[in-house]
């Protein structure tokens, strides 16, 4: 049987689209600020949104490397239309398809496939980041219902959403086991969104806080069953670290490219600059971590597609891709040299937004001491 | 309105590099791409298809690998592919390219049009369309950039001349060839790739045996031109800085433009110069 490699397909015919659409506008995209809904669109119409979802529910039928792929190559492009898309996939879709009803199946989600819809993923609160445990925006029980009062912070999308998946406290004692998500219609009565705010790098991404006050909604929008909305989270923790190694690789790979090519034309001293052996040593740098990320990441989506628990793996193909982008960017902007300072330039806009990749889905100090637990200490 | 697709899987490069020992193509780490007509030649037919309705079938002929470009159109929105594949059909010139393909399309079932790319980057003889529908005995029209309009019986057509544009009729069925100015080719749907790698997916390999042809008619025996040698022209190029006060490194150049073998646009010049 002739069959074409999935993995290669869709990494080249995303890779063209990335070329062709996202990489000659995304500097002036960046510059303007504007959220790029026209190109998210078209990423929609190619049917990314639902890679993760198996075909007959409206999915596209792909898997989690297949996500990662994509998504690599979308970093690659603009970091902040892969942010949602990775999201649009993921964290503000999940939930509603294993534990939604048919009618927000139909109303919200399979538009969400088509980006007709935006969701969002509000954990984080002014006075929990990390710590899940301080979550206080309750969800109290009443005889038809919840009824929902709080406030979520960084909430990515948050301006634009239609739609959003919020974790909440049921039942203060118990803590943990405590928390439950809720899904909350954007026209709710008692949901307010702030401005956005002003961020160093993916800019046109819209962040925000949303408050809740008598928020009601029915008893079937509880996503999941009482008491297990970490189990659920933690359900989905390992793709949402190995998602972030991917942007990240892709981010390595703007900044090495960018880095390359402009050692090669630029002249100092007789000769390009990448004769000199400490630019070599750069990018000998940035080449060598780009291996390893890939290894360490696509190892972790292999785990997860065969179902084999890897939050170790995916843990630490986040915190050493992420590590490793960031390094590239910086080490980009000085080998530009005064022209990784102006805005003029795409290395400036990959440094800011390698930024981006170190919080979601754990801060580096949350991560290696996690490692650092399983390596025994 | 059913379609006929004929797609060529090509390097993506348009600056073919040979290897200067053996004078083969270097394809280490080109990538292979639709050529680029082809996709437009896709979306031709998938355009028609959107409004009229109808099958849409990508035929190929090539190497294995050729099944990612079929895949590709299936990604697009093409309903089935043909992969032609054979080391028989292999070293075929433009003679044999075109019988094999044209064998082909008599097997894949009812159509209304071929329409093909006008020319592929790599081969570059923009042949291939007219004589397959000589092949196929049925009216063509190369060089489209616009349908006009399409009813069961005919399809009205301008073709690009160097001048302008010719508006032309055709009965159906009828071969088009296509050319880039005609549309902007959609990209795939991920969902749609990957049903067309699955094992279901619609997609029939043919052999020369399974096209009714026999193998001295197809590939290196089948065709009527050899190719001898394959070479890159060298351009040599030889800088020479000349040096000194301007007006003697003037007459200097003047010297030499007179002097150079046999370049008569050189002497020209430099005889006007001295004027
Ligand atoms: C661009 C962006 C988009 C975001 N989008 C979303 C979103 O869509 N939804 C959402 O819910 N959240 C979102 N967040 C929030 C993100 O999840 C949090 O920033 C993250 O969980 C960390 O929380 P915090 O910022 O409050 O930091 P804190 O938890 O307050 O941490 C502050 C510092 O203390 C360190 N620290 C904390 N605990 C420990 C410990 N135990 N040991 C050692 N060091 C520790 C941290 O590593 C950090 O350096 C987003 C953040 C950003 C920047
Ligand atoms: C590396 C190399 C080696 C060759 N060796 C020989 C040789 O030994 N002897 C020789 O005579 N010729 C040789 N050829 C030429 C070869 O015959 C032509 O490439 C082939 O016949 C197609 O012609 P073309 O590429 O010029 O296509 P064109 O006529 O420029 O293509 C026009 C259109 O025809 C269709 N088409 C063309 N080829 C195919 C295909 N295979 N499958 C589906 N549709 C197609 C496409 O729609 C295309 O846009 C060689 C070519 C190459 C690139």
């Amino acid at each position: 049987m002739i069959r074409s490699n999935p993995e290669h397909l869709i990494r080249d015919s995303m890779a063209r689209f990335v070329d062709k659409e996202v990489i000659p506008q995304a500097q002036q995209i960046d510059a303007s600020g504007e959220f790029p809904m026209e190109l998210f669109r078209k990423v929609g119409e190619m049917g990314v949104f639902g890679i993760r979802y198996p075909r007959n529910k409206g999915g596209s039928g792909g898997n989690t490397t297949l996500y990662c792929i994509i998504h690599e190559e979308l970093a690659r492009g603009l970091m902040s239309l892969a942010a949602v898309s990775a999201m649009q996939c993921l964290m503000g879709t999940n939930f509603l398809f294993h534990f939604g009803t048919q009618e927000m199946h139909e109303n919200f989600f399979l538009p969400a496939m088509k980006g007709e819809k935006i969701p969002c993923f509000c954990l984080t609160e002014p006075e929990a980041g990390s710590d899940l445990g301080a979550v206080t925006t309750l969800a109290q029980r009443t005889k038809d219902g919840f009824v929902i009062n709080g406030m979520k912070t960084w909430v990515t999308n948050g301006p634009i959403a239609d739609f959003y998946t919020v974790l909440c406290q049921t039942d203060p004692a118990k803590k943990l086991r405590g928390l439950n998500f809720f899904f909350v219609p954007r026209e709710t009565p008692g949901v307010s969104v702030s401005q956005p705010f002003e961020t160093l790098g993916t800019r046109t991404t819209r962040m925000s806080e949303v408050a809740f006050t008598n928020v009601h909604i029915p008893f079937e929008f509880m996503l999941g069953r009482e008491g297990e909305g970490v189990s659920n989270l933690m359900s989905i923790l390992s793709e949402i670290r190995a998602m972030t190694a991917a942007l990240a690789i892709g981010l390595l790979r703007a900044s090495m490219a960018d880095a390359i090519q402009y050692a090669k034309e630029r002249m100092a001293f007789g000769r390009p600059i990448g004769r000199y052996q400490l630019i070599q040593a750069k990018i000998a740098n940035m080449a060598t971590e780009l291996e390893a990320a890939r290894l360490l990441t696509y190892r972790a989506t292999k785990m997860i597609d065969d179902k084999t628990p890897c939050l170790k793996e995916a843990t630490m193909a986040k915190y050493f891709a992420t590590e490793a982008a960031c390094k590239a960017a910086d080490e980009a902007t000085r080998i530009f040299g005064a022209y990784g300072y102006s805005m003029e330039y795409t290395v400036q806009r990959y440094y800011r937004d390698s930024r981006f990749l170190l919080y979601g889905g754990g801060t580096h100090e949350v991560l290696q001491t996690n490692i650092a637990r399983w390596a025994g200490l | 309105m059913d379609s006929i697709v004929l797609i060529k899987q090509v390097p993506d490069t348009t600056e073919v590099q040979l290897d200067p020992k053996t004078g083969n193509l270097i394809r280490e780490g080109l990538k292979s791409i639709i050529n680029p007509d082809d996709a437009h030649a896709l979306e031709a037919a998938l355009t028609l298809k959107d409004r009229f309705g109808g099958k849409v079938t990508a035929l190929s002929m090539g190497p294995m690998q050729a099944i990612d470009v079929i895949t590709e159109a299936l990604g697009m929105g093409a309903d089935a592919g043909v992969l032609l594949t054979d080391r028989a059909f292999a070293g075929a010139d433009t003679w044999a390219t075109s019988f094999t393909l044209a064998r082909a399309i008599q097997q894949v079932g009812s159509w209304d049009l071929v329409f093909c790319g006008r020319q592929a980057i790599d081969g570059d003889t923009a042949q291939i369309g007219p004589q397959v529908a000589d092949w196929l005995g049925i009216p063509q029209a190369a060089y489209v950039f616009a349908i006009e309009s399409v009813n069961p019986k005919h399809i009205t057509v301008k073709r690009r001349l160097e001048d302008g544009y010719e508006r032309l009729q055709c009965r159906l069925p009828a071969l088009i060839t296509v050319i880039g100015e005609m549309n902007t080719p959609r990209f795939p749907r991920v969902d749609r790739l990957l049903a067309g790698c699955r094992e279901k997916a619609p997609i029939r390999v043919f052999n020369a045996a399974d096209i009714g042809v026999k193998t001295r008619e197809v590939g290196l025996e089948g065709s009527l031109t050899h190719v001898i040698k394959t070479f890159a022209p060298k351009f040599k190029r030889e800088g020479k800085i000349l040096e000194g006060g301007k007006e003697s490194v003037v007459r200097e150049l003047i010297q030499r433009l007179k002097a150079s073998e046999g370049a008569t646009a050189c002497r020209a010049f430099a005889s006007a110069c001295e004027l």
